[in-house]
This record gives structure tokens, C-alpha cells and sequence, in this order.
């Protein structure tokens, strides 16, 4: 056996500005060539874990170590941060803020230069790692033009310093669309072909991991570690409901249909996975049986965009073509790759910018006639980073915001802001100021603050990226409590697929600046034109159906069915 | 994002583009020093016509460069000198040191020869930096800036401030408009017709703290990435986009030290040893036709210490 590359023995950790310690009782050890997830809901650790193997912990975050945390050879507290990154390797959540170079060269020289590296050393070194990610081409490019997948392989490979053994990535998939979290699986399992690199992947977002093989998965909670252990025997576990980690789909539809986990090979595996008799049986006896989605009631439409372009320049159209109808009380998943025009669409819909060419209607009203103050009033948007949103100290005077802008006597103002916050659930915490509440609190803030308003439709971008699933879980219900109980009309720009199958009943498909798909979510979920031009990712939904035989459409449909009548019973 | 204005993020393809940083910036030191140190149009337009052509050479777009010079030179320097006319007329006299007056008007209000000569003067030594400026905006990218500051002498500490701050604009600047735009629709008034200018400034201030927060978020993670990838790890740095010299490099490296040696030559030679008596040279002025010498200028004050 080969000598670990990574070793925690009766390691603990406590953050100096925290009371209690972060990481306790750690051991564990990891050896070269493996691939390693490490799981766990925000605050487990799991980061913490990491920047105790990278050097950031103890040498640019402080606090106090104790026992032993060995790295390469390295007793991490000895050591220095510069002689880690020398055999560790970090590629950070945020790839964007990671890309400190002016252009994809030049960041991937970053090491090389801190490391004193003659300039004609460094050319063919960054030729070779710029080929090993497939951006060679690139090499002059800056990054503002770069997509996220795009600064994310140049983030691996500007890690790859004199001797990088082991990879640390966090959060891969947090910023990617479904296709460029595929790419980026996929290299990260090219990667670990090399049997001397140790790779640690930390993610909640389970099945999209495993959709390339993965060795061990150590699950952590509450700063231990609650399991380590093969992904099919987490599998067969309960512990992901335990700790609240998503499960993939397609076992959630094994549960539904009452199979037993137990005895099927390569559970971890949708493509190689092969069920008992019995459990096929009861799928197929599952999917078939007779349910549909509820069919809504002819419903008035509060959106209406007809034939609507819009260019930047002036002279090539972003979005062209654009027409669709929402109805009052539709949940909407707005979905499509990055620069398809979702965004575009979402601030003609706010009148932030207007159309060359069509016409937009709100609740009946063409919004040419309207500023965007007055659409502020029909059309609520909710960005995706709320300390992007929150400028005042207090909750109260933050969800107010809105209304005393448009001069509205007092108590009429405390009325509303009381409505609102009672409906986000945060009226007990209306004095409490903003800088005191969590991430997940601070998102019910700024919809809070939209809500005050009484707006027909909300607009919420990206509501669930960087959350865990029990956060996730907690926005969803709380959303899906405002379309039940106030009819509002909810949009998504999303890419998370699971989050449009539970909670919107129909999709809008961009492509190329073009509405390509309008139709029920199950529909364009099963429809392999769309989801290839979308740069979509098909559900394991979609692969269990061609697994067992079924039909694509119709096996969604009845799982979505399904779902919604356990959530409402 | 549109970065085509003036900062090149990326080498260009002309010879000048190609120098390397420590050459554009030592280039551009020596220059800048030359145009501020003297008033002398004998050297001023050689300066100016060498940085004309750099900038032809680079075959740039023009157009964005000429706003810049009609809104900012241009339209200055009009309302500077009308407003100096209707002030101070005598500033010819007070700068060139003789009075020809070719134009009278009624009260104090006329034009001499010299306050013409002034002001041509004045304006072509603001059109020689300005041109320099532009050559060296131009031709370099914040990244060989850096390097070549570096090169310089300054701390590498220092210099990658200036890379990263480049790098960071347009994503402080894009922040910025999402938060603006998600507050119009909440229903602050930025935009003109509906709200006062006092009160949009005052609008415009509420949106500095959710930007000043994102920006420290990004900040903390800039360091940690910075520092896992051995930054700070030596006392020194190599630069990427430092290239290899050229032959024009050396060319034009030692055309800077005889320029360097040229200015400060003539400095000595005809601002302290030998100094012409008034703060500009004047063609039509002989030496002994001066009649005034500005009492608070360095030149005199030298000559009193040389008299002593």
C-alpha cells in the first residue's frame, strides 16, 4: 500500500473568532489515485476540511489545531501555505474571483511567476496545462468574455503548479449550466486517470457527481464525519435523508414505487445499473399506472410578449422573435445556457430595457406606457445574491424600502410590511438587523421586500444557487405558499432541473435569442431536440424511462404526478 | 462587456504595441517628465509629433480618442481662455515678460501679441500630454504596466494593486448596474425628469453600500486565491506579460536615456545656469526685451542664490 496523501488523525479545529470548535475528532486518510467526495449541508464543515489541507487554515484563516493534519508528507501546521500549494492544488467555488490574470495566459502563469519562473520556462509549461484542460486556444482570451465552464478550466489549470499530487475542488457545479457541469465531471474524471493524483471533490449536489464513478464518499455533519463509505451504500442508506443531502431522482422514484434497494448492481450508476426482476416489475407497474398532471382551468394571462426583439448595438438582435403567454398563477421555469437571452427577456419584462422591435404586456397593459417604476409595482424581481439587493439596516425599514419610496402614509406601510413578513415567515424578526440573519434568511428578505409591493407576478433568478438542499427546500415551500395562497404568478430563471420538475408546471426554452419550447415541463424535459439546444442535461428520469422501456413524456408526467400528490397530502 | 475604449486587455499587433512594459512605461516616465519641466514650444512640438506618431502607428480607432480630446481639451481650453481674457489679460505679460498689445478694448480688456503666444503655448504643452497619455493608454496593457512599473524599481506588492484593481473594474462595474437596476424597480429615482439632482445623488449613495459589500465579499476571496497559489511567496516575481526585449526595445530604450539626458541637460543649461529671464521662450522676444521676471518662479529664486 502506497504511502496516504492525506492524513487526519484526533484532528480538531476552532475558528478564532468562534466559541466552539468547527471540525472535531477527525481521522481519516486518504490515499493517492482516489477520488473523493466529500459531502455534507452548509456549515458542516466541509469547506472548513478543506482549507485545512490547501494551508488557508492555519495561515491566512486563524485558529487553533489540534492533533495532527499530514499533507504530502507535510505536517500542515509546520509547514507554510507556499510549500502546500506547491503538492495541493484549489480550485475555489467562485471561479470568476479565482481569475486573477488579465487574460487566460497570464492567470495560468500566476504560480509560475510567484515561483520565480524564467518567462521562456513558463510559455510551454502554460501550453501544456492549458491542453490538458482543452482551452489552448484561448490563451490570449480576457476573462470577461469567457463563460463560467469556460474560467473554470482555467482555474485547474492555473492550480497546476511544480508537482500538484492532489486537487481540491470546491463546489464545482455551483455556477455551471446543467451541460458544463457535465463537462466539468467529466474532466475532473479525466484527471483523476493519473494513479498518483488524489482528487477531493466537496458538492451537495449528489447525482451530478456521480454521474462519472467516484471511489468514496465521506459525508460530513456537524463536524465529523457521519459516514465514509461506497456511494452505493449511501445509496442504500438513509443517511442523505439524515442529513439532508438531495437524493438523485431516479431513487427517490424507486421509493415511490416501493422497490428495495437492496440487490440491485451499480446502484450508483443509472447507465450500468441493473435492477432485480422485482424492482423492474415494480417500476414498470409504477409509471404505467393511470395518473396526470392536473390540468389547470383556462387561466388569464398576466404576461404577454409578442414578437418582441431587442438588440444591444443596434445591430444583431440578442432575442428575436419573442412571443409567449404566462397565465395568473403559473409557475414558470425560464431555462436555457447561459447567453441564450434568458436575462435579456427578464429586464424587457421589468422595462429596464425596452424593445426595438414588439410589444409587452403586464396584467393587460402595454408597458411602452409604463416606467419602470410603475412595472415595479406588477413585477417583483428577486436577484440572486440578496446582499446585492439590501441596502438598509433593519428588516422592517429594508421591506418598506419600496413603498416609502412611493410616498405611502405610514400606516398603511407598517400594515403592508407586516402582511409581507408574515407571509415570508419573518415578522417575529422585524426589528433584528439585516447583517444578523443567515443567507437563506436574507433571500426571504429581498422576496419579503418584493412582496410589500402585492405584485401579480414574481420574478426570482437562479433562487436556489449555492444552497443546500434543506435551504433549498425551505425557499421552495415558502415560494410555493405565495402562488397558493396570493395566486402569484412565480417565474424561475434557472438551470437547476430538479427545481423545474418539483415546482413549475411549465417551461419557457431559450436558444440562441429564441423562444424554442413552451410547453409542459415533463414535455421538454423528454424532448432530446430541446434539451440538446438548450444545453440542457436529461434528467435520470429520462434515462430510467429508456432503461425500462417507457416512454420519456409519459414516465415524468406520472413521477411529477406522483410527487405532487405525496406533497399535498 | 465593452472594453474596446482605450484599456487593451490584450497586446496588440503593431511594433509599438509589441515593446515591452519596462520600455512603454520608461518611455512614457521620460516624456512626462520632459513636457512638464519645460515651456519651451522648441521642444514641446518634436514631443508632440513623436507621440502623434506612435499613436498613427498603432492604428487605433480614432474616434473615441478624438471625443476624449474635443470634450476634454478642446472645449477646456475655449472657456479657459475666454475666461482668462475677461480676468487676467495680463497674463502674457506676466508669463512671457513683454506686452505688444494688437487689440484694445474698452476698460481693462485687450490682447497682446504674448497672450496669444501664451495661451498657443499652454495649449500644445496639454496637447503633448495628452497625446502622450494616449500613447502609452494605447499601447499598454494594465498587466505590462504593472510589470514594467515593477522594472522600474517599485515593489511587485504595489504593482499587482494596479493589474487587479484593472481587473476587477468591469465586475465592480457590472455589480454596480444590477444593483441599480433592481433598485429602479423598487422605485428609486435615478434617472432624470421625476427627481431633483440633489435627491438622485442622495439615491445614488444608497447604492453604494450593497456594492461596498459585494465588493469586500469578492476581495476576501481574491486573497485566498491569491495565496494558494504562492503569491507573496518570494521577494521577487517574473512577469508573463514581461516579453523578452527586442531590437526595437533597445532602440528605443536608449532613444529614452538620450531624451532623459537631453531634458535634463537643457534644464540645467537654460533654466539655472544660464536661464532665459522670463517662464516661456518667445521668438519675437530678445533676451534684453524682457521686462518682466515673475517673482515666485523657481528661476528666480535659483538666480538669487547664484548671485549670492
Amino acid at each position: 500500500m502506497k504511502e496516504p496523501a492525506i492524513v487526519f488523525k484526533d484532528f480538531s479545529f476552532r475558528y478564532k473568532t468562534q466559541k466552539t470548535a468547527t471540525l472535531h475528532d477527525i481521522n481519516l486518510e486518504i490515499y493517492p489515485g482516489q477520488k473523493v467526495l466529500i459531502l455534507g449541508a452548509s456549515g458542516s464543515g466541509k469547506s472548513t476540511m478543506c482549507n485545512c489541507i490547501n494551508g488557508l487554515i492555519p495561515f491566512s484563516i486563524e485558529g487553533e489545531i489540534t492533533g495532527s493534519c499530514r499533507v504530502a508528507g507535510h505536517e500542515t501546521k509546520n509547514s507554510s501555505i507556499f510549500k502546500l500549494s506547491n503538492s495541493v492544488g484549489t480550485v475555489l467555488q467562485d471561479s470568476d474571483a479565482q481569475f486573477v490574470g488579465l487574460t487566460v495566459g497570464e492567470d495560468v502563469a500566476f504560480i509560475m511567476e510567484n515561483d520565480m519562473m524564467a518567462r521562456k520556462d513558463m510559455l510551454p509549461k502554460i501550453d501544456e496545462n492549458l491542453n490538458m484542460v482543452g482551452m489552448k486556444d484561448f490563451v490570449d482570451h480576457v476573462p470577461f468574455n469567457l463563460s463560467g465552464g469556460q474560467k473554470q478550466k482555467v482555474a485547474i489549470a492555473g492550480v497546476f503548479g511544480n508537482d500538484v499530487r492532489i486537487l481540491i475542488f470546491d463546489e464545482p457545479l455551483a455556477a455551471l449550466d446543467p451541460q458544463m457541469g457535465m463537462t466539468a465531471v467529466d474532466l475532473i474524471d479525466d484527471l483523476s486517470q493519473d494513479e498518483d493524483r488524489t482528487i477531493i471533490i466537496v458538492e451537495h449536489r449528489l447525482e451530478d457527481v456521480l454521474y462519472r464513478p467516484v471511489d468514496r464518499i465521506i459525508l460530513m455533519a456537524d463536524g465529523t464525519i457521519a459516514a465514509d463509505v461506497t456511494p452505493d451504500e449511501l445509496l442504500k442508506s438513509d443517511l442523505l435523508q439524515q442529513h439532508g443531502i438531495r437524493e438523485p431522482l431516479y431513487i427517490t422514484a424507486m421509493k415511490y414505487a416501493g422497490c428495495s434497494l437492496e440487490g440491485n448492481e451499480n446502484l450508483c450508476d443509472l447507465n450500468s445499473l441493473r435492477f432485480t426482476e422485482e424492482n423492474e416489475r415494480k417500476l414498470k407497474a409504477f409509471f404505467t399506472a393511470d395518473r396526470a398532471v392536473k390540468d389547470e382551468t383556462e387561466r388569464e394571462p398576466v404576461i404577454r410578449f409578442t414578437d418582441v426583439a431587442y438588440s444591444y448595438d443596434g445591430r444583431q438582435n440578442v432575442v428575436e422573435d419573442i412571443s409567449f403567454e404566462i397565465g395568473r398563477g403559473e409557475r414558470i421555469a425560464v431555462i436555457g445556457k447561459n447567453g441564450a437571452g434568458k436575462s435579456t427577456a427578464a429586464k424587457l419584462l421589468t422595462g429596464i430595457i425596452r424593445p426595438g422591435k414588439g410589444k409587452i404586456e403586464v396584467c393587460g397593459k402595454d408597458t411602452a406606457d409604463m416606467t419602470v417604476k410603475e412595472i415595479g409595482e406588477q413585477v417583483g424581481y428577486v436577484m440572486q445574491d440578496p446582499n446585492t439587493m439590501i441596502v438598509k439596516d433593519l428588516i422592517k425599514d429594508e421591506v418598506g424600502l419600496a413603498l416609502s419610496l412611493r410616498k405611502m402614509p405610514q400606516d398603511q406601510i407598517d400594515e403592508r410590511v407586516r402582511q409581507s413578513l408574515e407571509a415570508c415567515g419573518l415578522y417575529k424578526m422585524r426589528n433584528w438587523p439585516v447583517d444578523s440573519i443567515s443567507y437563506g434568511q436574507k433571500k426571504r428578505v429581498t422576496v419579503a421586500s418584493m412582496m410589500a409591493l402585492e405584485p401579480a407576478i414574481l420574478v426570482l433568478d437562479e433562487p436556489t444557487a449555492g444552497q443546500d438542499f434543506r435551504s433549498y427546500t425551505e425557499i421552495m415551500n415558502f415560494v410555493n405558499k405565495l402562488n397558493r395562497d396570493y395566486g402569484t404568478t412565480i417565474l424561475f430563471i434557472t438551470h437547476d432541473m430538479h427545481l423545474a420538475i418539483e415546482n413549475t408546471d411549465r417551461a419557457i426554452v431559450f436558444s440562441d435569442g429564441h423562444v424554442i419550447d413552451t410547453n409542459k415541463v415533463y414535455t421538454v424535459l423528454s424532448n432530446a431536440e430541446t434539451i440538446r439546444k438548450a444545453s440542457l442535461k436529461q434528467t435520470s428520469l429520462y434515462l430510467l424511462a429508456e432503461k425500462l422501456g417507457l416512454d420519456p413524456e409519459k414516465t415524468i408526467e406520472s413521477f411529477i404526478a406522483y410527487e405532487r400528490t405525496v406533497k399535498d397530502a | 462587456m465593452n472594453n474596446r475604449f482605450v484599456i487593451n486587455y490584450t497586446p496588440g499587433p503593431t511594433p509599438f504595441h509589441k515593446l515591452t512594459g519596462f520600455t512603454k512605461v520608461f518611455l512614457f516616465l521620460a516624456m512626462i517628465c520632459a513636457i512638464m519641466w519645460t515651456f519651451d514650444i522648441r521642444i514641446l512640438i518634436p514631443l508632440l509629433l513623436i507621440n502623434c506618431a506612435e499613436i498613427v502607428s498603432m492604428k487605433p480607432n480614432y474616434k473615441p480618442i478624438l471625443i476624449v480630446f474635443a470634450i476634454t481639451f478642446v472645449t477646456v481650453t475655449l472657456i479657459g481662455n475666454v475666461m482668462l481674457f475677461a480676468v487676467s489679460p495680463e497674463a502674457g505679460y506676466n508669463n512671457v515678460g513683454a506686452e505688444h498689445i494688437i487689440w484694445q478694448g474698452s476698460g481693462s480688456h485687450y490682447i497682446s501679441k504674448e497672450f496669444l503666444w501664451y495661451i498657443f503655448v499652454v495649449f500644445i504643452k496639454r496637447t503633448a500630454s495628452f497625446s502622450s497619455v494616449m500613447a502609452f493608454a494605447l499601447s499598454t496593457t494594465p498587466s505590462e504596466f504593472a510589470s514594467g512599473l515593477n522594472h522600474c524599481g517599485l515593489p511587485y506588492k504595489v504593482c499587482t494593486v494596479v493589474s487587479l484593481a484593472y481587473r476587477t473594474i468591469p465586475d465592480i462595474a457590472n455589480d454596480f448596474v444590477n444593483i441599480r437596476n433592481s433598485m429602479m424597480m423598487r422605485g428609486l429615482e435615478l434617472s432624470g425628469r421625476k427627481a431633483s439632482v440633489w435627491k438622485r445623488l442622495k439615491n445614488y449613495v444608497l447604492l453604494l453600500i450593497p456594492l461596498i459589500f459585494t465588493a469586500f465579499g469578492k476581495v476576501g476571496n481574491i486573497a485566498n486565491a491569491m495565496d494558494l497559489r504562492g503569491y507573496g511567496k518570494n521577494k521577487k516575481r517574473t512577469w508573463y506579460a514581461e516579453r523578452e526585449p527586442g531590437k526595437l526595445d533597445r532602440i528605443i530604450r536608449t532613444l529614452t536615456v538620450l531624451l532623459f539626458a537631453a531634458v535634463i541637460y537643457y534644464v540645467i543649461r537654460y533654466r539655472i545656469i544660464d536661464p532665459w529671464p522670463a517662464k516661456f521662450w518667445c521668438p519675437w522676444l530678445a533676451r534684453d526685451e524682457v521686462q518682466h521676471v515673475n517673482t515666485l518662479d523657481t528661476i528666480k529664486i535659483l538666480q538669487w542664490f547664484r548671485n549670492r
